[in-house]
C-alpha cells in the first residue's frame, strides 16, 4: 500500500452536483480495491497558470489517498476518459513523508542537544559582533 | 567570521564598507555572501502545491531562477527545481509567459 497525492482539474463550467458524482466515483474506485481515502480538499475556481483547452480558470481538487499501483491506473484512466477533468497530477508521497519526519526528528534533536552543550561554544562568535552594531 | 578576516595585513581593501556580512572577492568590489533560504529558514518541505514559495524562485518570465543568482545549496536546488517542475504540469505556474 502507497499514500499517494493527487492533484486534478475539473472544467470551471462543471455543475458542484458532477464534481460530487467524479468524487462519489473515485472513492468507490479506491474503497473497491481496498484503499483509503485520507484527505479531499477543494481548491475551487482558481486562475491556471497557462489556458488548458483554452480554459483559463480550473477547479482544482486534491486527494490523499493510499491504495495499490491499480488503482492509481484506473483513477487516471478515468480521468483521462472523463472531459470533465482538464489536468491531472500524481505524485506519490509515501517516502517523502517518511523523509520529512526523519528531518523533523533530527531537527528536534539537534534543538535539544544544543542548549546542554553546544551553545557556549556556538554563541561565542554571535556575541561579540552584535553588542557592536546596537551601539 | 569578519574579526579573523580583520586580522589579516590585506584588510586594508576592505575597510570602505564596513559591513562585515560583505565578502572580499579578489577584485575590486564587494559581495554579499548569499545563503540558501531553505537552509536558514529550515524549511525541509519544497512541495509543488506552495506557489507563493516558489514563484520566488521564478524569473518574471518564468524561467527557473539558477542558483549563481539566488544563492540556494545544490541539495536544495534539486528539490526546489523538481517541485517548480511538478506545479508547472499541474498549470499552478507557467512554463513561460510573455
Amino acid at each position: 500500500m502507497r499514500i499517494y497525492e493527487q492533484l486534478f482539474i475539473v472544467r470551471p463550467d462543471a455543475a458542484q452536483e458532477e464534481i460530487e458524482a467524479l468524487l462519489e466515483q473515485l472513492g468507490g474506485v479506491i474503497a473497491g480495491a481496498g484503499g483509503k481515502l485520507d484527505k479531499v480538499e477543494k481548491w475551487g475556481l482558481r486562475k491556471l497558470a497557462y489556458p488548458v483547452e483554452k480554459r483559463q480558470e480550473g477547479y482544482y481538487v486534491l486527494l490523499q489517498y493510499a491504495a495499490g499501483a491499480d488503482v492509481v491506473k484506473e483513477i487516471e484512466r478515468r480521468f483521462r476518459v472523463s472531459d470533465l477533468v482538464l489536468k491531472y497530477l500524481t505524485v506519490r508521497i509515501d517516502e517523502r513523508l517518511k523523509w520529512l519526519e526523519k528531518r523533523k526528528k533530527q531537527r528536534e534533536k539537534r534543538a535539544q542537544r544544543k542548549p546542554a552543550a553546544a551553545r557556549p561554544a556556538a554563541e561565542g562568535s554571535p556575541m561579540p559582533g552584535e553588542p557592536v552594531v546596537k551601539e | 567570521m569578519a574579526e579573523g578576516k580583520g586580522g589579516k595585513p590585506v584588510s586594508a581593501s576592505q575597510q570602505p564598507t564596513g559591513t562585515d556580512k560583505a565578502v572580499v572577492t579578489r577584485r575590486q568590489y564587494f559581495r554579499r555572501k548569499k545563503v540558501c533560504r531553505f537552509c536558514v529558514d529550515k524549511i525541509d518541505d519544497i512541495n509543488y502545491k506552495d506557489v507563493k514559495l516558489l514563484s520566488a524562485f521564478l524569473t518574471e518570465r518564468g524561467k527557473i531562477v539558477p542558483r549563481r543568482l539566488s544563492g540556494v545549496c545544490a541539495p536544495h536546488q534539486r528539490r526546489l527545481s523538481n517541485a517548480i517542475k511538478q506545479a508547472r504540469n499541474i498549470a499552478l505556474l507557467p512554463f513561460t509567459t510573455r
